[in-house]
């Protein structure tokens, strides 16, 4: 759950991007660092390789001012997708507080979109988080490519807690905001569901 | 399977941790002293005003930690309690309080390592009582309220209205 300093009224959410690799989490945080007012957001950290695959994460930062006299902020962070960084996927996820999974609809990506998601649950178990409870949306990536899985096929494989979906395609945009919008608010309408 | 808590710090609790925090950074000298949670968030820092950086500061810290968590799995140590980065122009300590809180102190070669060392585990055997209780704590987060959500609802939509 979020993190809340009383004396410093402020309050801090944590959203985790996941999905296997190449699905585009960083294209989405780094459209969203791109076309966000800068004056409300922070630096973005990326930790990559030389290849620029991620690493470790992804790191962004987004002030929303104060509300209701309480600084909110929104950290957002994505997970290295490779399978074998799932110590580092683990990691990151401790403390979410919302779950973006990425999932990429082309047809030749349906095992690791699998993998992932399972991945993605496993992990969330072992962190003692209840996968059915966490804010979750499932963000349908590269819809504008052929070969794609149509959106029921996807959300039968990738969506067993009926979560909100969003068709994107985070290179050009489209439902990057969209997508961010509903977890954040998904986020605050479960805040003080405990 | 039960909601995990969130970390709730009173104002009380608060008042305690900036003194500490305050008096640390006086008496070794340190640029930055700040407390971070494990999953990468600050909480406290001294000097209070913080920036951008802070924020990235705390996410790396947190990571950095994490990371040595793991190397310490590997070589079969039950836990690395401590991190130090040397630099030429400024060096950085971290150590863990609790479960969920690391505290961390940047400074320049003036000021001895020992010196660090020594205060700041004084400073943990404060800390570590007041952010037990705050990790237990029951209170709930009744500040954030329906009026809470409503405005912040706004706030989101007036965010990223420039979708698309």
């Amino acid at each position: 759950m979020a993190l809340i300093n009383l004396a410093a009224r402020e309050i801090n959410y944590k959203i985790v991007y996941y999905g296997c690799g190449l699905c585009g989490k960083t294209t989405n945080i780094q459209y969203i660092y791109r076309r966000v007012n800068p004056a409300t957001r922070g630096r973005l950290v990326s930790i990559a390789t030389e290849e620029e695959r991620t690493l470790y994460f992804d790191f962004l930062p987004l002030s929303l001012g104060t509300v209701k006299g309480l600084r909110t902020r929104f950290h957002l962070y994505t997970v290295p997708g490779q399978s074998f960084y799932n110590a580092s996927r683990r990691l990151v996820l401790q403390g979410a507080d919302g779950v973006v999974f990425v999932a990429d609809s082309q047809i030749s990506r349906l095992d690791e979109n699998v993998d992932s998601y399972l991945n993605l649950w496993e992990n969330l178990m072992s962190l003692d988080e209840d996968p059915a409870k966490i804010s979750m949306v499932l963000q349908l990536n590269k819809r504008d490519l052929t070969d794609i899985f149509s959106v029921s096929d996807l959300c039968e494989l990738l969506n067993h807690t009926g979560s909100p979906v969003i068709e994107a395609c985070a290179l050009t945009g489209v439902g990057v905001f969209e997508t961010l919008k509903t977890v954040c608010k998904q986020v605050i309408a479960r805040s003080n569901e405990t | 399977m039960p909601r995990r808590k969130g970390l709730i710090i009173s104002d009380e609790q608060m008042r305690v941790v900036e003194t500490v925090l305050d008096k640390l950074r006086r008496v070794t000298g340190g640029t930055l002293v700040a407390l971070v949670s494990t999953s990468g968030q600050p909480i406290s820092t001294s000097p209070s005003e913080s920036s951008s950086d802070t924020l990235s500061l705390a996410a790396l810290t947190a990571s950095s930690f994490a990371a040595t968590r793991q190397l310490a799995e590997v070589l079969n140590e039950r836990e690395f309690t401590l991190l130090f980065h040397e630099g030429k122009e400024s060096n950085l300590h971290v150590v863990q309080v609790t479960e969920r809180i690391l505290l961390l102190i940047t400074f320049g070669h003036d000021t001895q390592v020992g010196r660090v060392r020594l205060y700041t585990s004084r400073a943990l055997e404060v800390l570590k009582p007041v952010l037990q209780s705050a990790e237990n704590s029951e209170e709930d987060d009744a500040l954030l309220d329906g009026d809470y959500r409503q405005e912040l609802g706004k706030a989101i939509d007036g965010l990223f209205s420039s979708d698309d």
